[in-house]
């Protein structure tokens, strides 16, 4: 290589890299508005940002995972404690870490700091970062929710396993045989839909399948049965 | 020596070694507060905020003195002529030491712009602009009116006014946080990875020259490619930072793919590093200024190259990032490529200037504070990877609140700050050794 290829190298690589990165910057810039939806970016928020720096609370916490990794992250502080959580903390942090082996410093803040500071938190609380931290995440979340409502129902489908002997070729936690799927499996897989059908004619499903018939259930009964074995799925998350 | 005007460098020198070793203890301090329960008047006195202000700005106006003070020794010698204002050049390093000390005496009773890293308030940017267009304005007019231009000198002023211009970006008080943080990182991202690296790269460039006898035009044909990769990289991989701010999805892949090339540009500094000593024409001679020179290729590419590698990746960093990770790769990386890269230089400089015979000198302390130092580092940043690590598991991956995921990491603070006392031993033995470098004793030289 030459000492003019290898100034080609340095040119095309540092302005490529340039053009994509201010092209992206000037499109970012054009979306922030929405997905950190800055209509609700009031004078109270901006006050509340003020003073969150004024008393260099990023220095110890993060806030959108940058700052001083010592203290708890901000991003979702509102939607976690709440605006009476956030008050107690900044008016006695004293009283409100006493029992805590690290201590936040008591800064005498006014009413107005603690109320545009927790303005300012609830507006970041809403940023769309794709779903960050992973502690708060909605969609995880969610799944806790629908793991908790589906094993409300827990007792009608554990009695239809019983009744039909399922255990006789399947496997449940500790119990049952191993001829078919382990059932906390097909729970990880299917949806509950799929394993109503799949009772009433297995062969139409999967032909050469080795399960006989539940036509006798009635439709309800095979739906409940679908549900309790979903609900069963190996825990992801919460 | 050749010119009398690199002799400005040398207080330059001084003020980073004293204000590095000022730095150190101020760390140990925010290890102590990981896993001694610091009692609530202290906090109220002296929070952990303050500190980690000090600790860090101490660094970035240490490093940042120390590459003027290169710089200040390295233009005249390439340019061939003297510096066009060599007293300019004092009144630069007065005003910025002393904005620097008042910055960090106001952090003591609560002055700040409150932005981590950018804590310096805002009245005090002013004067650091101020101090830079001093600086830049001298550097320029050395080599303008030298009329003599080489690649390392193109690097060099590049990497000076791209510094300069981005650090613009971290003045003005943004009202939107997720805009505030997206240009809170073109300054210290463009910084580490864009600017400091094409002043590194002349640095490196320049000694390896001087030291090794290899033939200019070689060197200064990689001194092309190295940047070219590392900004192509570097200027895109900004995105890494992008993921989790409130940025659209794309910076996800764009992030992904430039940040994961991040690693080759180093290791083609290691390759370019490597195949100059094989070349060389003259003896690898003084011995620590190569070991430093080995020590700092290596852990640049540990440091910077492989532990950043490790958590660049969104779907890793989802989990993460602003955990404690970041903290051992920001420790190791910073020690590997600008540390350990000006420490280099003041061996490198401070016996030309000082006109040692043979350019040789007493070198047995300043080895045992190279090893103190590097072993206290590596060290200390494995015990913050084993903090990050289980941080990441406890807290992120199943879901426990901050405080309950921190107490197990309390004993690897512990560990942290015991090596951080070693670190602190190995700092002190190598500032009194570059502060009173003699000249080797005949017999041994």
């Amino acid at each position: 290589m030459g000492e003019k290829a290898a100034k080609w190298i340095f040119w095309v690589g540092t302005l490529v890299s340039l053009a994509l990165f201010l092209a992206l910057t000037f499109d970012t810039n054009r979306r922030f508005a929405a997905l950190t939806h800055a209509d609700r970016l009031d004078d109270r928020v901006v006050a509340g940002k003020r003073s969150f720096e004024r008393h260099n609370c990023n220095d110890c916490h993060t806030i959108l995972g940058f700052g001083g990794y010592y203290a708890p992250d901000l991003t979702r502080a509102f939607n976690r404690i709440g605006e009476d959580g956030i008050r107690r903390r900044l008016e006695h942090p004293e009283a409100a870490l006493a029992a805590s082996y690290r201590k936040m410093p008591q800064q005498y803040l006014s009413q107005d700091e603690v109320a545009n500071i927790a303005a300012y938190l609830g507006w970041v609380g809403g940023i769309d970062n794709h779903d960050w931290p992973p502690r708060d995440s909605a969609a995880r979340w969610k799944r806790s929710t629908d793991r908790l409502l589906a094993s409300a129902a827990l007792s009608p489908g554990a009695a239809l396993v019983e009744q039909e002997s399922c255990l006789s070729c399947h496997t449940l936690g500790g119990r049952g045989e191993s001829k078919g799927s382990r059932l906390e499996w097909i729970g990880a897989r299917r949806d509950a839909a799929y394993i109503a059908t799949y009772l009433a004619d297995p062969e139409k499903v999967a032909p050469g399948a080795q399960m006989p018939a539940f036509d006798t259930l009635s439709p309800g009964q095979r739906e409940t049965l679908g549900e309790f074995i979903v609900s069963l799925a190996a825990g992801q998350g919460r | 020596m050749t010119f009398r005007s690199q002799s400005v460098a040398y207080p330059y020198f001084v003020v980073a070694l004293l204000l590095f070793a000022l730095q150190i203890p101020v760390g140990l301090w925010l290890a102590v507060n990981y896993f001694v329960t610091i009692p609530q008047s202290a906090v109220d006195a002296f929070p952990f905020a303050t500190a980690r202000a000090i600790h860090t700005n101490l660094l970035v106006l240490w490093l940042l003195l120390g590459f003027m003070g290169a710089t200040l020794y390295l233009v005249p010698e390439e340019t061939g002529t003297e510096l066009a204002w060599p007293k300019m050049a004092i009144a630069q390093l007065a005003l910025l030491a002393a904005t620097g000390v008042a910055a960090i005496v106001g952090f003591l009773f609560g002055w700040t712009q409150g932005r981590p890293l950018l804590e310096i308030p805002r009245p005090l940017d002013i004067l650091v602009v101020v101090g830079s267009l001093m600086f830049l304005a001298n550097i320029a007019v050395t080599m303008i009116r030298a009329k003599r231009w080489t690649a390392v000198q193109g690097s060099l002023l590049g990497g000076l006014l791209f510094l300069a211009l981005m650090y613009l970006f971290g003045i003005p008080f943004y009202r939107n946080l997720a805009v505030d943080w997206y240009c809170w990182w073109w300054v210290i991202h463009l910084w580490v990875e864009g600017a400091f690296e094409l002043i590194a790269a002349a640095m490196v460039a320049f000694m390896l020259i001087k030291l090794t006898g290899v033939d200019r035009r070689v060197i200064e044909k990689w001194l092309y490619v190295e940047p070219g990769l590392s900004l192509f990289t570097g200027i895109a991989g900004t995105g890494h930072h992008y993921y989790w701010l409130g940025a659209p999805k794309y910076w996800l892949w764009i992030g992904g793919f430039f940040s994961a090339l991040e690693p080759f540009p180093i290791l083609l500094m290691v390759y370019d590093a490597w195949r100059s000593v094989k070349e060389r024409t003259q003896p690898l001679l003084p011995r620590l200024t190569w070991v430093y020179l080995t020590g700092m290729v290596i852990i640049h590419f540990v440091g910077a190259g492989m532990f950043g590698f490790a958590h660049t990746l969104p779907m890793i960093n989802y989990f993460t990032h602003g955990s404690q990770v970041t903290v051992s790769h920001g420790h190791l990386s910073f020690y590997g490529a600008y540390v350990l890269l000006t420490l280099t230089f003041f061996y490198f400089a401070i016996p030309r200037l000082k006109g040692f015979p043979g350019r040789s000198y007493e070198e047995r302390t300043g080895h045992i504070g190279f090893w103190l130092t590097t072993l206290g580092v590596v060290g200390m940043t494995l015990a913050f990877a084993v903090a990050g690590v289980l941080q990441t598991y406890l807290e992120r991956a199943l879901g426990q609140p901050h405080m309950v995921a921190q107490q197990p990491i309390r004993f690897w603070m512990l560990v942290v700050a015991v090596h951080g006392l070693v670190v602190l031993a190995g700092v002190l033995l190598v500032v009194r050794h570059l502060l009173t470098l003699r000249p080797a004793r005949l017999a041994e030289a």
